[in-house]
């Protein structure tokens, strides 16, 4: 038996320890540690709720834009209000797609690019043009002068690197250009919101003002250039890279059960009725179920809480006290984690408490199966293209979820224009009530339940005597980074890494490749 | 798109470089003929791109991303032509044990600059680990190397959004850590705060640095005075507003589609030192007032305990309400009791402030009572 230890896990937010046991040349068994603990809920607690969502936003520099929305809908929600303006809905949604289209980008050029393109391989291309030129001379200026930045120490001189030169230069190349394409969408939010991260422009009851026609002109004008990124760059280079890598569709399937609050409003503001709909899929059957966000269960036997502060209760209930810190074993030596190893609780689903994968990968596959005619489309020809027509199984995969975010990061474009031409005609038609103020003298329970880039978001909370009185937010890597619950039963990402292949325990890229395809 | 038209990477051509140059003169403080050629030179002299080592601890990764929507000099160029980005844990390519063999190697070298996003926790201490190791050992042995320390966003400056009360993990900012706990009474960090760190902002210090090989000069609590001088308030567009007594009753109201004044819905620009208004946020495309939402005073330490609630008028800043426009022509002793700028009190004894100014009776006649279209 090997001992391999990951700590840091880069190229992700957060920070995150992930243990495994490799043997035979494979993960028998996996741990994930979150490293960092800061105790949101705990200072949460008493403030006013109408300025709560600038506390939430916080938690993630990330995704900031879903963890306001989740905020605003817990509060209005709480105080008796289902619903915002058509005005406001379209705002946030255009907030919402700005903060999708860079997040995929990002995480799929940025973070997960290093995972299978060999920058320093580079060098070895033919050029084909003299912009892939320049782009190389640029890798061989860094190359040569010792200085390798964020490029030393990789592994890549690891096998399991594929791609021919000609497309690690290509693929570099979009690097380079996608770290300007997320400047476009954020720019967008920039002039809806007035900074990104951490925007101005969310309010409990809707937004704080109409945006002017200018600034939906340049949301438009910025979001069709990011779309155009995505069409004409990325989805191509998903499927130039995908023949190379189709060993990812044999590992790294995970729990099976998937879960999305969805995300993106229609005009109804149902949660099933959304962009991506709101679904949960069990036990690897492929139906479409009902989903509550009031049966999030948490455990903590094997976090650093008490026994029994989690014990299967509702989010609201658990809350993050008493803290009971534990040494991890070292990295060094044998020693595997053992009892309490975990910041984040583990957090399962209904009368069963299922462990649920979230992310794009479930948020298509709940768009799929919902009959979403974008889904629907994009999906069979995906599977068409790697000669699995009919299958969506064959997605649930490291390879499925690698390309689930492309996929969805073009349906997220392909739909950003639709809001604000939609707020265009609300504004021509006179409908431009963006704001209504709450009673924030009312006692109540309210949740948001809208997902995050990265998955399954919800936030609840308790209002009384017009304050916090409880607040709890169960983001997406409380789901797939779970540790095991009180029953043993591992988290998400724990399953999806048994199995996982390990060609050389000393350098783990296969543990990276599928830790970093949930995007923590 | 075809790569011939990617202008971010590789490279600068001449003149662009020239424009960044003169660019990054403006932020860091520099006038006058010979600006921009001793920024050039100060560059180009570089025979090593300056090594950075940027540590996460308790943050969001919010300040990070924002350096990423830096324009002059844009990312790429930034990182691997300007920099030698050799440490930072969401940008890097190696991980684990190979991460940390980058750090070291860095670290033991001594030659490079030390950038912290995050705060420090203390109760416990293992409330942030990396590699097995606290932020507070890590912070502790990796100051002391430095050639310098630079605190981007309020986290690692003040301890920010952990260390609101009641502080569940001691969370503080790396210079007080230093001062108070790790036995460095006499530590200096560069403060560079707001929530989050402003590229631009990151980008003008450590120019500020390489270019004067010395720290620019500091307030009291560790900010840089050429960035962090004066109130959002004093620079912001709006203020013509305020001193009109135009204000924003209810968001979304005729004063919100007007542009007016933010400060009776909670805006704390008065209270907060902060560039904001002129630099802006995101390649210049807006900063919080333009979204028609109130600052919320960022850049101001304990911000979340002393400034909140977020949409209660800014603390220890009052418009004269309680004066009646007779009472002020008898003598600005009152003004000064209540608490305002000394800008204020001068544009009141120009009589510019009152021309129909912000006296609570009649700023309510300003804007509309009822909002909420
Ligand atoms: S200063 Fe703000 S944006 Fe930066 S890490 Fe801290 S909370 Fe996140
Ligand atoms: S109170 Fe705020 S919005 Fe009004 S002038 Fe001052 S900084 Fe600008």
């Amino acid at each position: 038996m090997t001992k391999v230890v990951i700590d840091p896990i880069t190229r992700i937010e957060g920070h995150l320890r992930i243990t495994c046991v490799v043997e035979n040349g494979k993960v028998t068994d996996a741990w994930n540690t979150a490293t960092l603990f800061r105790g949101f809920e705990i200072f949460m607690k008493n403030r006013d709720p109408k300025g709560i969502w600038q506390f939430a936003q916080r938690i993630c520099g990330v995704c900031p834009t879903p963890h306001a929305f989740n905020s605003l809908k817990a509060v209005e929600t709480a105080l008796g209000v289902d619903k915002v303006s058509d005005s406001a809905r379209l705002v946030r949604n255009m907030m919402e797609a700005c903060q999708i289209g860079y997040d995929h980008i990002l995480w799929f050029y940025q973070l997960n690019g290093f995972d299978y393109v060999n920058v320093p391989d580079a060098l070895n291309a033919k050029a084909a043009t003299p912009g892939l030129k320049a782009v190389q001379d640029q890798v061989k200026a860094v190359v040569d002068s010792g200085q390798l930045g964020p490029f030393a120490n990789m592994y890549w001189d690891h096998p399991g690197y594929k791609l021919t030169p000609e497309l690690n230069l290509e693929v570099t190349a979009h690097y380079l250009q996608a770290l300007g394409v997320q400047q476009l969408a954020n720019d967008a939010a920039t002039m809806l919101g007035g900074r990104y991260p951490m925007i101005h422009n969310y309010v409990p009851g809707g937004v704080v003002q109409m945006p002017s026609i200018e600034t939906i002109e340049f949301y438009k004008s910025n979001m069709a250039q990011v779309k155009d990124f995505i069409d004409t760059v990325m989805v191509p280079d998903l499927l130039a890279v995908a023949p190379f890598y189709l060993d990812l569709a044999t590992y790294g399937q995970g729990v099976g059960n998937f879960l999305t609050w969805g995300v993106l409003d229609e005009k109804s503001q149902d949660p099933y009725d959304r962009l991506f709909p709101r679904g949960g899929i069990f036990d690897g059957k492929l139906e479409l179920q009902k989903v509550d966000p009031d049966q999030t269960r948490q455990f903590t036997k094997t976090s650093y809480y008490g026994d029994d502060v989690g014990a299967g209760k509702h989010p609201l209930d658990v809350g993050q006290e008493p803290i009971q810190f534990t040494q991890l074993p070292p990295i060094e030596g044998e020693g595997l984690p053992q009892g309490k190893y975990d910041w984040t609780q583990a957090t399962r689903y209904g009368d069963q408490n299922r462990p649920m994968e979230v992310g794009p990968l479930a948020q298509m596959l709940v768009a799929y199966l919902s009959g979403r005619p974008e889904a629907k489309t994009l999906v069979d020809s995906t599977l068409a293209a790697v000669g699995h027509a009919g299958d969506p199984m064959v997605l649930v995969s490291n390879l499925g979820r690698l390309a689930a975010r492309v996929l969805k990061a073009k349906i997220n474009a392909d739909n950003a224009l639709r809001w604000a031409d939609d707020l265009l005609a609300n504004i021509g038609g006179g409908d431009t009530t963006v704001y209504n103020e709450l009673d924030y003298s009312r006692d109540g329970t309210g949740k948001g339940g809208w997902d995050a880039p990265r998955g399954a978001l919800c936030h609840y909370t308790r209002i009384k005597d017009g304050k916090i009185d409880t607040y709890a937010a169960v983001p997406p890597s409380n789901w797939n980074l779970s540790p095991r619950d009180d029953s043993g039963k591992r988290g998400p990402v724990e399953e999806a890494l048994v199995g996982t292949p390990v060609v050389d325990p000393a350098k783990p890229l296969e543990i990276l490749r599928t830790v970093h395809t949930f995007d923590p | 798109m075809e790569h011939e038209e990617m202008s971010l990477f590789p490279g600068l051509s001449r003149r662009d470089f020239l424009k960044t140059c003169g660019a990054l003169a403006g932020l860091i403080g520099l006038s006058g003929p010979m600006a921009v050629p001793k920024v050039a030179e100060a560059l180009e002299q570089l025979a090593k791109r300056p090594a950075v080592v940027w540590s996460l601890f308790q943050e969001c990764l919010g300040c990070s991303v924002n350096l990423l929507q830096s324009r002059k000099p844009a990312p790429a160029n930034l990182i691997l032509q300007q920099i030698s980005l050799n440490y930072h844990e969401a940008v890097m390519a190696a991980a684990g044990d190979q991460a940390e063999k980058s750090f070291n190697d860095t670290v033991n070298s001594g030659d490079f600059y030390y950038i912290v996003e995050g705060a420090i926790a203390t109760t416990p201490k293992e409330a942030i680990t990396i590699h097995g190791k606290t932020a507070a050992d890590i912070v502790t042995s990796t100051y002391k190397k430095a050639k310098a320390t630079i605190c981007i966003g309020s986290c690692s400056c003040y301890g920010n959004i952990q260390a609101a009360a009641p502080n569940p993990t001691g969370a503080k900012g790396v210079g007080d850590f230093l001062r108070q706990d790790a036995g460095i009474p006499d530590a200096v960090v560069i403060n560079s705060p707001r929530c989050p760190g402003n590229a631009d902002d990151t980008v003008a210090i450590l120019l500020y640095v390489l270019v004067n090989k010395k720290l620019p000069e500091l307030d009291s609590i560790g900010r840089p005075k050429f960035l962090f001088g004066v109130t959002v308030h004093d620079n912001c567009e709006r203020r013509g507003h305020f001193d009109n007594g135009e204000f924003v009753q209810v968001f979304g109201d005729e004063g919100s589609d007007k542009g007016w004044c933010l400060y009776k819905v909670g805006c704390k620009g008065p209270v907060t030192y902060a560039p904001c208004p002129k630099t802006r946020w995101n390649g210049q495309h807006g900063w919080p007032v333009t979204s028609g939402g109130p600052c919320i005073g960022c850049a101001e330490p304990d911000f979340w305990d002393k400034l909140t609630p977020f949409y209660d008028k800014a603390p220890g800043f009052h418009i004269p309400g309680d004066i009646t426009p007779a009472q002020i022509g008898v003598g600005l002793g009152a003004l000064t009791a209540v608490g305002i700028g000394a800008h204020f009190i001068g544009q009141a004894a120009t009589g510019r402030l009152f021309k129909g100014g912000p006296v609570e009776g009649k700023e309510e006649e300003a804007g509309p009572k009822e909002g909420g279209k």
